[in-house]
């Protein structure tokens, strides 16, 4: 059976076990995993919405060429191009009276479905599928076992790609080429160039590369639906002793975040056992949301899935879980400094997947 | 996600274009009985906030408030932290960092004393935003403004044309690094263009293949491996500063059908420089299609930037002065073709 009939086969029994005759499901290409987790249609252009039933899932789709696309890659769905996608559904919901509808997201709903939640019995169980989606089957941790391979080569493709005089969207380039010639349909990558002044990561902008930068990159592929991330930080030229030691201590943070993963911690552990070493260093007001956003995150059908690591955060960590550990953020002296790796939550602690070596890599000038 | 050259050059864009652009629009507003109005934004969505700002979202979201005068602003759940770059590539607005954007456009309107707020695209404004906005100003009448906005929006200014100019150039470039002879799989042919079109600055680009022309017209993005076959057709959907184009070649091993594509390229060109405002586009292509010997129309379809998207089919008369996204499937005598030009309409 294929990742996609697994999952399938699995909503279809918990829809049930919740007492749910239909699920609305919204998707676009920023926010997809909810509909492609039904569908497996990776969304590039348009919106979509699917309705899944016991008896089939129809897929609404209002990009035409969107349409097309998906009749020949979704195998057993009912692909329908709907130019007027609310109107379509709003007609296709109205054939499903008195039945119990879950819609999720529902905070991305089209505000004309959602204002009819009364009459047509529509309830948000967005946290089902969150439940869904963080919780994987043997077979989608397969997938970003796979994906994660393809991570690790793109993220060599990028680093041969880091030289003096490229500029940054050209490094980008060259991973996304490689991408394309490896099954790779979608890709999240913000990149970071210089030093001490750079205090993030954001789209390329132009920046030419010189000898001293650092040039940090969230590189996430996806593979069969699945983003594996892989975040590194490399330097044009010799890394300079305060970036060695700026990095040693990223590596120690990751570390010790990935030893606190097991089945039945909480989010806010993890995060706490990487935020605990930059602390000890007297570093503590940069792992703030002054600073940093997160200290990891859920992999899977979306690029930043739940949990989010935080210490704030006590979502319980379970066996099958996928998470990214990476204790990205602003160093006072050297610069945004960026390392993450991909593991899978096991009952005794956690598989890693990312197999770049953990190092500051030095790129010739 | 979009992964490409972003970034905002006041030679590029202009302000001045940027505040021309808005002054129509509250003129356009003041005319229709809207206070303000309000744009949802976010990578699949971009484009009204884009042409008002320049901005366009690497991720997330956010609303962008119009008020009647004064700066926009933009309200988003990206980060304090994103704030920076955001500054770089919308030097207008005031960007209001908040994880509920439509509960702080909501106070605005209320504080403001708006009493009729245009929404583009209103029926789909996600249902979050809407229970936001709704619960911060709950006297203030929301109603679509998408038509007043598509009105507005459609006839394009230089800026906005030397920006499409420069897609066009990036996919045409792109497209012509494909050797038909040598080009054997439609992963490696997507992955060529597309690291191409990135390595010119695209924002954006979008490769899709049809592998085998004569068994199926229908273009893929294309990842991996897939054989091509003796004729096949590729689409460049190509992104710079925001402006999105299309274009589709369609490519032949055998003479004879290279013969037919390179009459049919030179037909498509022709055709795109002479679409003429003001009249029906199927009667200028039904025209324009008795001048192609044995040319039968397949498939049609115009594409504009009328709203959120970047690229939307639209199916009126098209005005002068507008922009277009022309595709078109034909049978040449029996041989499949698929073409695709941007058009910028005369008259």
């Amino acid at each position: 059976m294929s990742v996609f009939t697994d999952r399938r086969a699995r909503l279809l029994q918990e829809m049930a076990g919740e007492g749910l005759d239909v699920l609305l499901l919204y998707g676009n290409a920023w926010q997809n995993d909810y509909l492609r987790y039904a569908t497996d249609f990776g969304i590039l252009e348009g919106q979509a919405l699917a309705i899944v039933r016991e008896d089939g899932i129809a897929l609404y789709v209002d990009s035409a060429i969107e349409a097309d696309r998906a009749a020949l890659e979704c195998t057993g769905i009912e692909v329908v191009h709907a130019a007027d996608l609310l109107d379509e559904v709003d007609k296709a919901l109205n054939r499903l009276s008195n039945r119990r509808i879950g819609t999720a997201p529902a905070r991305l709903i089209p505000r004309k479905l959602a204002a009819r939640a009364k009459d047509l019995n529509l309830g948000d169980r967005t946290s089902f599928l969150d439940r869904l989606l963080m919780g994987k089957l043997a077979s989608e941790v397969d997938a970003i076992r796979r994906a994660c391979k393809v991570a690790d080569e793109g993220y060599a493709v990028f680093r041969d790609a880091a030289r003096p005089g490229r500029a940054d969207y050209e490094l980008i380039a060259e991973a996304e080429a490689f991408f394309r010639s490896k099954g790779v349909d979608d890709n999240f990558q913000i990149i970071g160039v210089g030093g001490p002044e750079v205090r993030g990561m954001a789209p390329p902008s132009g920046k030419k590369l010189k000898r001293g930068d650092m040039v940090t990159t969230e590189l996430t592929p996806c593979v069969d639906g699945y983003y594996a991330q892989i975040c590194r930080t490399l330097v044009i030229g010799e890394p300079t002793a305060e970036q060695n030691k700026a990095f040693a201590l990223y590596r120690e943070a990751m570390e010790a975040g990935i030893a606190a993963v097991r089945d039945g911690v909480t989010a806010a552990d993890i995060a706490r056992a990487e935020n605990e070493i930059f602390r000890r260093e007297g570093l503590g007001d940069y792992v703030t949301d002054q600073y940093t956003r997160v200290r990891g995150h859920g992999v899977g059908l979306f690029a930043d899935t739940k949990p989010h690591i935080l210490e704030d955060v006590t979502t319980r960590i379970d066996a099958g879980m996928t998470l990214i550990v990476h204790p990205n953020t602003y160093h006072p002296v050297v610069g945004y400094l960026v390392l993450g790796d991909v593991v899978a939550v096991t009952k005794e602690g956690c598989e890693v997947f990312t197999a770049t070596p953990r190092e500051l890599f030095g790129q010739p000038a | 996600m979009r992964r490409g050259l972003m970034g905002w050059n006041a030679e590029e864009l202009p302000k001045a274009a940027l505040e021309a652009r808005i002054a129509r629009l509250r003129g356009a507003m003041q005319r229709n009985g809207f206070d303000a109005a309000l744009f949802y934004t976010n990578l699949v969505q971009p484009s009204a906030v884009t042409w008002l700002t320049g901005f366009t979202p690497y991720w997330s979201d956010g609303m962008l408030l119009l008020p009647k005068d004064g700066a926009p602003v933009f309200a988003t759940a990206l980060s304090k932290r994103v704030a920076n770059w955001i500054r770089t590539t919308d030097t207008l607005s005031e960007i209001v960092n908040t994880p509920k954007p439509g509960a702080a456009v909501g106070k605005r309107i209320a504080d403001a004393g708006c009493k009729r707020v245009g929404v583009l695209e209103y029926d789909a404004l996600p249902a979050g935003l809407f229970d936001e906005i709704a619960g911060a100003a709950p006297a203030v009448e929301l109603a679509d403004i998408s038509d007043v906005f598509a009105d507005t929006r459609r006839l394009i200014d230089d800026a906005e044309r030397a920006l499409i100019s420069r897609a066009d150039q990036l996919a045409t470039s792109a497209l012509d690094q494909i050797d038909v002879n040598g080009a054997t799989d439609a992963g490696v042919v997507a992955g060529l263009v597309e690291k191409h079109a990135r390595l010119g600055g695209a924002e954006e680009a979008y490769i899709a293949v049809a592998a085998d022309l004569d068994a199926d017209r229908r273009l893929v993005r294309v990842s991996g491996t897939l054989p091509l076959a003796g004729r096949f057709a590729v689409r460049a959907s190509v992104a710079y500063k925001g402006a999105w184009v299309r274009r589709i070649r369609s490519f032949a091993r055998d003479e004879a059908a290279q013969r037919v594509y390179a009459a049919a390229e030179a037909w498509l060109a022709q055709v795109a420089s002479s679409i003429e405002g003001g009249r029906p586009l199927e009667m200028q292509l039904a025209a324009h299609l008795k001048t192609l010997p044995g040319a039968s129309l397949r498939a049609s379809m115009a594409e504009s930037s009328i709203g959120g998207y970047p690229l939307a089919a639209v199916s009126d008369t098209p005005p002068a002065g507008s922009f277009l996204v022309l595709t078109l499937a034909l049978s040449l005598g029996g041989i499949p073709w698929v073409g695709a030009a941007p058009v910028f309409v005369g008259g």
